[in-house]
């Protein structure tokens, strides 16, 4: 049992506060949603983690066990359990996911036949992988290469950027399935950051974390998706915890 | 010790009968060695060349081949063996092709060019590669290019009948402190497909002064890549002539510097025909205090029309130290026509490195990989089968590269 804490973590984008204090713990197995309006703050929240490079963390603290991530490489955070799937995953002209796969770590025994399963899992043509990362991939298809990498890799906690943004129906429910299937695998904590409440019909959250300007202003259980169905972001916008 | 031109004049000698060799050796002796001063070979570090310590190199004992040669070799239906410009071996056979050496050939179109007039008068044959008409030569044909030392002149025509195709790739290796000046042709019959890679990797004390030219017929296709690794000064200078209708040249033309390595190349795609297309994509990687140059002609004859021509030239700098140069020109007579060229130079991406990290990749390996990856998409031109082989040779000598970022 892992569990991963943020607490009173500020960042600046270009020179603005974008994250102005923000908390919240999660165990392993748990899954956590955070929804708010755009420019809430929530995508700034999984870059700063991830280390982007555009991102300046100004305060707080995110462990892992008690290990502190913000004073680690980009590369070690991953490494202690933490991943980060992208909205917009990158294209890397030239190089092979499966090589990618084998640099981060995941053993080359038997690489090509888990990969070929899990792109199955989650409904990508397998020969989508042979190519070069990301390159020439439909959004969607992106997403999805994304899902097999957190399945070969199986982190500790998964990070979801806007995952369901760009996905059909039916990739949405294959891409939320397979996190399900991830907490019950190997207890995967997964952190999905969304402000389309449809996700949710899929992944059944164990907590819902209402983001506004940048802190977390209302955490609830399923229940707290209705209100917001119901009155919209409204009535959290300046509210606190 | 023998200096170059006695025993270039001892070599003619026994050659009185060939009259392009005497003809070819006294446009030089006019000519002489270009100086930096003649602006295409303004890059060059011509004053540390003396051509007197480089005397011809004699047919000498047969070398072996090295590791990486004899894993290509295993993957071809043809091997052709040549060293130091002698044709020392052929091991296969592929129906409809046929290898022979030839007396040296001599075109007008060297006129100018001092380093193509000595092969033309020193070279001991040319090596001839033909497919007959119609014939699809499906396993690849692999030429492995010994060069011991001293001072050498390979010469080699590749020829494809109407509607053939073939897939050529040759190899460089061996040169320690020579002198290598490889002229090659490829004539290209109408509705003919040549694939051709030359892979550069010769000693890091290497000269080597390459010229190819190909010569499209109608509807013919070249499809080339040139990767360079090795030499100390490495010029290549790879023309294309669009003579007959709709011929189509790709050219992807790649490079790594390492230490005090110039990479010097060059292009030239003439289209004199009309509805012919040419896509050049030039990429390289500068390290350490290495320099590169790639100086880019497209040149359009009036009542080419409809040409489409395009030059793209990326340069990844490794090294604050190193340094990369594009110089795109364009030279049309004809209105109708489509031309376009880009150019970037700069270290390698910041945000492309940040995501491989993100998945756990170390920043060594996430920059090796990018390198590395910059090189891999420019092998698309090789069989697939032979493709492993450079891939795998080509990392390893990137594993030994120092990557400095700003």
């Amino acid at each position: 049992m892992s569990t991963l804490n943020i607490a009173g973590l500020r960042v600046e984008v270009a020179g603005k506060e974008v994250l102005k204090g923000f908390d919240l713990t999660m165990a392993s197995g748990e899954v956590h949603v955070i929804m708010g309006p755009n420019g809430s703050g929530k995508s700034t929240l999984a870059h700063a983690i991830a280390g982007h490079p555009g991102y300046r963390v100004l305060a707080g603290s995110v462990t892992i066990d008690g290990v502190e991530l913000l004073d680690l490489s980009p590369t070690e955070r991953t490494r202690h359990g933490l991943f980060l799937a992208l909205q917009h995953p990158m294209e890397v002209p030239g190089v092979r996911p499966r090589d990618l796969l084998v640099a981060a770590g995941a053993s080359p025994e038997g690489l090509t036949e888990r990969m070929t399963l899990e792109a199955q899992r989650v409904e990508l043509r397998p020969e989508v992988l042979e190519r070069f990362v990301n390159v020439d991939l439909s959004g969607g298809e992106r997403k999805r290469a994304e899902m097999v990498q957190l399945a070969i890799l199986q982190p500790k906690f998964a990070m979801l950027d806007e995952i369901d943004s760009g996905l059909d129906v039916d990739a949405l429910g294959a891409v939320a399935r397979r996190l399900r299937e991830a907490t019950a695998q190997w207890n995967c904590g997964v952190l999905a950051i969304t402000h389309f409440r449809r996700l949710l019909n899929e992944l059944i959250p164990t907590k819902i974390h209402v983001v506004s300007e940048g802190r977390v202003v209302a955490t609830g259980g399923p229940e707290l998706a209705e209100v917001l169905e119901k009155d919209g972001y409204e009535p959290f916008r300046g509210a606190t915890t | 010790m023998t200096t170059f031109t006695e025993s270039a004049l001892t070599f003619l000698d026994a050659r009185r009968d060939a009259p392009s060799r005497a003809q070819a050796w006294d446009a030089f002796s006019t000519l002489g060695l270009p100086t930096t001063v003649d602006e295409v070979w303004r890059y060059a570090p011509l004053k540390e060349l003396n051509l007197e310590e480089f005397p011809l190199a004699p047919r000498g004992e047969l070398p072996i081949f090295s590791p990486f040669a004899t894993a290509l070799a295993s993957r071809a239906g043809l091997v052709l063996h040549v060293v130091d410009g002698f044709l020392r071996g052929v091991r296969g056979a592929i129906d409809g092709v046929r290898v022979e050496a030839t007396e040296a050939h001599w075109s007008p179109r060297y006129e100018s060019d001092a380093f193509a007039q000595l092969n033309c008068a020193l070279t001991p044959a040319t090596i001839s590669v033909s497919v007959a008409d119609g014939v699809h030569a499906a396993p690849p044909i692999v030429i492995v290019n010994t060069t011991t030392t001293g001072a050498s002149f390979p010469q080699t025509l590749i020829t494809l009948g109407r509607s053939s195709q073939a897939s050529v790739v040759e190899y460089l290796e061996g040169g320690m402190a020579a002198l290598v000046v490889p002229l090659t042709e490829y004539v290209i019959g109408d509705d003919a497909s040549l694939t051709m890679s030359t892979y550069q990797r010769l000693d890091a004390t290497a000269w080597h002064i390459a010229r190819s030219t190909g010569r499209l017929g109608r509807d013919a296709r070249l499809s080339q890549a040139v990767i360079s690794i090795g030499a100390h000064y490495n010029r290549s200078r790879n023309d294309a002539e669009f003579l007959g209708t709709g011929g189509e040249n790709e050219l992807r033309t790649t490079f790594l510097g390492s230490h005090d390595q110039v990479h010097d190349f060059r292009t030239r795609q003439y289209h004199v025909a009309p509805r012919t297309r040419s896509t050049l994509l030039s990429k390289g990687a500068v390290a350490d205090r290495s320099r590169s140059v790639y100086t880019g002609l497209i040149e359009i004859e009036k009542g080419a029309k409809r040409t489409d021509a395009r030059q793209t030239n990326h340069n990844l700098l490794l090294s604050p130290h190193a340094h990369a140069d594009s110089v795109p020109n364009l030279d049309i007579r004809e209105n109708d026509v489509m031309c376009a060229h880009a150019s970037s130079v700069g270290p390698l991406d910041e945000l492309q490195r940040w995501y491989l990290e993100s998945r756990g990749v170390s920043r060594p390996d996430a920059e090796r990989l990018m390198i590395q990856g910059f090189f891999y998409e420019m092998l698309a031109t090789l069989p697939r089968n032979l493709a492993d082989v450079v891939e795998a040779d080509l990392s390893a000598t990137l594993g030994q590269v120092e990557i400095v970022t700003p």
